[in-house]
């Protein structure tokens, strides 16, 4: 982990800096209870019909997948012991880990897997649906032997594989059941070094260890509470306290960073959500004139002072976002960006070039912006810093609240000006990134697709191409390429690259281990 | 015989409002402009057409109105208010999860209200016009203007951030699963702050309504009979005085039942108590409608049941009251 | 009407409730000229304490100048209250008049109607108004009236009550005026002061409800109201306390101001009643 006080300097400038490694050289320290915090109940603990953080990070040590990833985002072995892709892309074959037993003691097959990819998880979770899409056939071999066929190639088709996107579920707890009314659902059963003890409701969510768990060093830990903390404030007084040990990412309202940082039994660390690489962004509705216009979209990022938004709204976590991919992830080329600085006048001096000049009162154009509900937080301090920034050039920008289906509901329909949101980009462009711009993907009614209507033949056919390349290079041709038109575009108004802090007491140790961070599970998590 | 009847109506009356509830609040919240299937779709970070829709159907959100309406109505009568849509648990069963927990802290602070509006409007009828009278008066006049919510957090900022003495979350120290009497012990101490939040302004409501009622009282021909008398004066007030006031009191607390709800989803939400008024917030939140339909139906039942026991105990209290009407 | 007003003006309470509502009243009409640039201009870095250069009362979560936001938020605070409170009087007088007016059936039906709207929690059905309509300030005064009316009804219901059996009304029917006329022209002006006083009481609570809508964030997003303000800092209430603190303290001296205000009408109204 980062020192606290060089965390918030330091973190993102150098993201693979080699703080936390896969092998920590600590001793064997065994036992003890990790406390750690869920701002709501969630619906189910089933992990593909309810895929959200909170859901992650419980169900992460519960549920396992079939490859992990290290910091340099290289695929690693997990319940897939090593796998093989064929020199044409197309054939994926996995060899399980012998001996894994399911925790009510049912052996762990090649079935399950088969069961979870084709079956369970395409008809219930909308991401892995998206790359099973790519399957022809998912067959087992043998009872560790499973492959994948796909109809092209599809080069980050292993990352679709990892921790959120592909939990393995049981095949003779679900199959042929009503996989919404299972009884399961509320006592999850897994492969992992945890297993579900007890849910008390309103209160806590208890997992114990797995003493038979297939990694003969893991888990550490005897028992992890994940206890129900409803209000940011409560869940800083928990953190202060020692109620609880940890306190993952958005546990922790941004504005109270100053005082936990200087809190001595407290360490702080941004790292742990790289692979999910998330972007704050604002959207705009391409069909409607000024937004179809580039100058326009330029001028307004011109009038942002995102410093000042990374600074003061997010009280230092994370860094200024320069284009669709994350710093930290692979395909970043900071070479080709076109950058869009602090520069009120040149927003002026672009807004008259496309003749938005100034009408009565010193008012340009006049439009609303959609703010995701959060109950007065982070969004709409963002929000309201914006709508500041750019009446300093002009323009009137109507702040609209509303609640998550009306939000949902808007953005799907096309019925918007602009919006604001956060999306992750998972590792790969192809998973996270290119929905976005796809117009295939302009589909009405459905939330977070191309909801922009934002259409460019040529990114397009890179984005096609780079998602099938096999060649090396090839695939980081086409995305510097699409960085550079993207940018140049201003397809889409990147704020901030997120890097959330996660707190957790002195005594804890070996948190986060790869860029999923809690989501890979605490197997070796201890505390000494 | 006549006052059979008058409960009678009055339980007729109870019932027509429940039905009156149903039917109100099943249509206020169609016209809302959400669909909890875009919701629960976008929870899960992608989203396509054939999973709203088959999230839609099963949730009966695909058929036209009155064949919602009916549905629902009859699953009502079997004692079904659906299940919910952000928890996918029965409605009835997440609020009678959370339902006691509102009830004590309601009753709590109900309790601490009556008793020290009680105590502080008697003393300031005791002689009116005095600086204890005027004080009063202020202090009931400022717990009346102060913002509950606000209230709560100064609370919190005084006794937990500034002195820590008491907890500002929650109803149980978290993490510690005490048992027992140590269990109760902790609730008790998270439910001081809550309590006395909500408490202080019925307390001066009960403080200005047991003065006036006392001093007017204070006037009648059997007080002044009874002082003839040569009865104490602390006697006479407590005896004569005080009794009689109590009268308009319980009815003043069946008229604030509906408020001391609506009181309750801020100072619960404030104090992040796990009861009815932060379910009713979620609820308005995640757009959650079946759970909405419930908490309001629920807490009008509860209110106009309130109400019922209150009247009821008022005409029994106060033989002179009009029966009927 | 001169013993009204030398009664209002006995009772040095009502005076000075005036004149601290008259104070606030004049801060929430001269604040677009004392900050020109509005109440959401960011004037240095967020959490500055109170007396930091430039910052009398500090600086909130996003740098602005607490001093601007609390003059702002008078200005949605009295607007509010008062609109809604005048809207909520208009229903109430309508189906109050109504009801007490020509009684029997109509009055049991619309006392019904009262009674149901009394019963149900309120603030409850205020939460689902306002965030089925969007939040915004049109919505948060429907929602308020819709939720307050049945007070103003009661107290009308009353009025037309006792007074469509007096002579004047009888002399009215017999010369054939209509039922609008006589409501409105005839019992109406009579039974308006106490209409006045109970109204005079809901603007306060009206202003206490708006803030309580703003700091569960269904306000309008684009006005600084106290409500917001305060709703916008619950976390930075463990860090710097005046963002909470001051605009409590000013939604507290309003409403204070107004039922000093209006305890002072009502006293002057009944004057047997108070001593």
């Amino acid at each position: 982990m980062l020192g606290r006080r060089a965390v918030l300097g330091a973190a993102a400038a150098m993201p693979f800096a080699a703080g936390c490694t896969r092998s920590s050289a600590s001793g064997s320290a065994r036992g003890g209870v990790l406390n750690a915090m869920m701002a709501d109940e969630p619906a189910t603990l089933c992990y593909p019909l309810l895929n959200t953080r909170l859901t992650q990070e419980i169900c992460g040590n519960i549920n396992e997948s079939l490859l992990l990833l290290d910091w340099q985002f290289k695929p690693q072995p997990n319940l897939a012991r090593r796998f093989t892709v064929s020199p044409d892309g197309l054939t994926y074959s996995f060899h399980l880990q012998p001996g894994v037993r399911w925790h009510d003691g049912a052996p762990f097959t090649a079935h399950d897997v088969v069961f979870s990819c084709d079956v369970m998880l395409r008809q219930l979770n909308p991401r892995s649906r998206n790359a099973m899409a790519h399957c022809e056939t998912i067959r087992a071999l043998d009872p560790l032997t499973v492959e994948f066929r796909l109809r092209e190639p599809f080069n980050a088709f292993l990352l679709s594989l990892m921790a959120s996107c592909a939990p393995m579920m049981p095949a003779h707890i679900y199959e042929g059941t009503d996989f919404r009314t299972n009884p399961c659902n509320v006592r999850p059963i897994g492969t992992g070094p945890y297993r579900f003890a007890r849910w008390e409701r309103g209160q806590y969510i208890h997992l114990t260890r797995n003493d038979h768990y297939w990694r003969a060093s893991q888990p550490r830990l005897n028992d992890i509470y994940f206890r129900l903390c409803p209000t940011p404030e409560q869940r800083m007084v928990a953190l202060e306290t020692g109620a609880v040990d940890v306190a993952f990412a958005d546990d922790i309202d941004t504005v109270v960073t100053s005082r936990l940082l200087a809190n001595p039994d407290l360490i702080a660390s941004s790292r742990g959500y790289e692979g999910v690489g998330e972007i704050t962004v604002l959207e705009m509705n391409h069909r409607r004139w000024p937004f179809s216009d580039r100058r326009f979209r330029a001028a307004f990022m011109h009038a942002l002072d995102r410093d000042f938004m990374v600074k003061a709204i997010n009280f230092g976590q994370g860094k200024v976002a320069t284009g669709p991919i994350p710093s930290s992830a692979p395909y970043y080329d900071p070479k080709v960006l076109t950058l869009y600085p602090h520069d009120p006048v040149r927003a002026r001096a672009l807004l008259d070039e496309m003749g938005l000049k100034p009408k009565r009162g010193g008012v340009r154009h006049r439009f609303g912006f959609l703010i995701i509900p959060n109950g007065g937080g982070t969004w709409t301090r963002m929000a309201q810093y914006i709508r500041q920034a750019v009446a300093e050039v002009g323009l009137d920008m109507v702040l609209e609240s509303s609640d998550l289906p009306t939000f949902s509901r808007r953005t799907g329909n096309w019925d918007f000006d602009m919006d604001c949101n956060s999306y992750g980009e998972y590792g790969d462009p192809a998973i996270g990134t290119s929905r976005f711009f796809l117009s295939s993907n302009i589909r009405k009614g459905v939330p977070l697709t191309n909801i922009q209507g934002y259409v460019n033949p040529d990114v397009d056919r890179l984005f096609t191409q780079a998602a099938v390349a096999t060649a090396p290079g090839e695939a980081q041709a086409c995305y510097s390429r699409l960085q550079q038109i993207l940018t140049r575009d201003v397809a889409m108004l990147w704020m901030y690259e997120r890097a959330p802090l996660l707190f957790q007491h002195r005594r804890v140790h070996d948190l986060v281990s790869g860029p999923n961070g809690p989501t890979d599970g605490l197997g070796r998590t201890y505390i000494a | 015989m006549n006052r059979l009847i008058y409960i009678a109506t009055r339980l007729l009356k109870t019932g027509l409002v429940a039905v009156a509830v149903v039917l109100l609040s099943f249509f206020l919240i169609r016209l809302a402009p959400g669909d909890a299937a875009v919701v629960m779709a976008g929870q899960s970070g992608y989203a396509d057409e054939t999973f709203v829709k088959s999230l839609r159907a099963e949730y009966g959100l695909d058929q036209p109105l009155p064949v919602q309406l009916w549905k629902y109505v009859t699953a009502v009568a079997h004692g079904d208010l659906g299940t919910s849509y952000e928890r996918r648990e029965p409605v009835l069963k997440v609020i009678l999860e959370r339902l006691p927990n509102t009830l004590l802290l309601d009753a709590f602070a109900l309790l601490l209200a009556m008793s020290g509006g009680i105590w502080l409007g008697a003393l300031a009828a005791r002689r009116p016009g005095s600086a204890g009278d005027a004080g009063v008066t202020v202090l009931s006049m400022l717990f009346h203007a102060v913002p509950q919510f606000w209230l709560g957090m100064m609370m919190v900022l005084v006794f937990s951030i500034w002195l820590a003495w008491l907890p500002p979350f929650g109803i149980a120290t978290m993490g510690a699963d005490y048992a027992g009497l140590a269990r109760l012990a902790d609730i008790a101490r998270h439910m001081i702050l809550p309590g006395v939040t909500l408490a202080l302004y019925y307390l001066a409501g009960y403080a200005r309504l047991t003065r006036t009622a006392m001093i007017e009282v204070a006037e009648l021909d059997f007080v002044k009979t009874a002082r003839a008398k040569g009865i104490g004066e602390r006697q006479v007030a407590r005896r004569h005085i005080l009794r009689n006031a109590l009268i308009p009191l319980v009815t003043y607390a069946g008229l604030q039942a509906s408020i001391l709800v609506g009181g309750s989803v801020l100072v619960e939400n404030v104090f992040s108590w796990p009861g009815i008024g932060t379910l009713a917030y979620e609820a308005v939140n995640a757009r959650d409608n079946p759970l909405l339909l419930g908490i309001f139906m629920v807490t009008a039942l509860l209110v106009s049941l309130f109400n019922l026991i209150t009247d009821i105990s008022y005409s029994i209290a106060d033989p002179r009251v009009e029966v009927g009407g | 009407m001169k013993d009204f007003a030398r009664a209002f003006l006995s009772r040095p309470g009502a005076i000075l409730g005036l004149c601290v509502f008259a104070a606030i009243v004049a801060i929430a009409l001269a604040a677009p000229f004392i900050f020109a640039r509005g109440p959401f201009i960011i004037v240095g870095m967020p959490l500055l304490p109170p007396g930091a250069p430039g910052l009398p009362a500090g600086s909130d979560v996003l740098g602005r100048d607490m001093i601007a936001g609390l003059a702002f938020g008078a200005r949605v605070s009295l607007l509010v209250g008062v609109t809604s409170t005048l809207v909520a009087a208009g229903i109430g007088v309508l189906l109050g008049a109504a009801a007490g007016y020509y009684g029997g059936l109509v009055d049991d039906l619309l006392m019904r109607v009262t009674e149901f709207f009394q019963i149900i929690p309120s603030f409850v059905l205020l939460m689902v108004l306002v965030a089925f309509l969007k939040p915004s300030l049109a919505s948060t005064v429907i929602g308020i009236a819709l939720v307050s009316w049945p007070q103003v009804a009661r107290v009308a219901r009353g009025e037309f009550m006792a007074l469509r059996a007096r002579e004047f009304v009888e002399a009215a029917r017999t010369l054939g005026e209509s039922d609008v006329h006589i409501i409105f022209a005839q019992i109406l002006p009579n039974a308006l002061p106490p209409i006045v006083v109970v109204s005079s009481m809901m603007v306060g609570s009206a202003i206490l409800t708006e803030s309580a809508l703003s700091f569960l964030g269904l306000g309008d997003p684009n006005l600084m109201s106290w409500g917001s303000m305060i709703g916008g800092s619950r976390s930075a209430m463990w860090v710097a306390w005046w963002t909470t603190v001051l605009p409590g303290l000013a939604i507290m001296v309003t409403v204070l101001a107004l039922n000093f205000v209006g305890d002072g009408l009502n006293a002057a109204l009944h004057p047997r009643r108070h001593r």
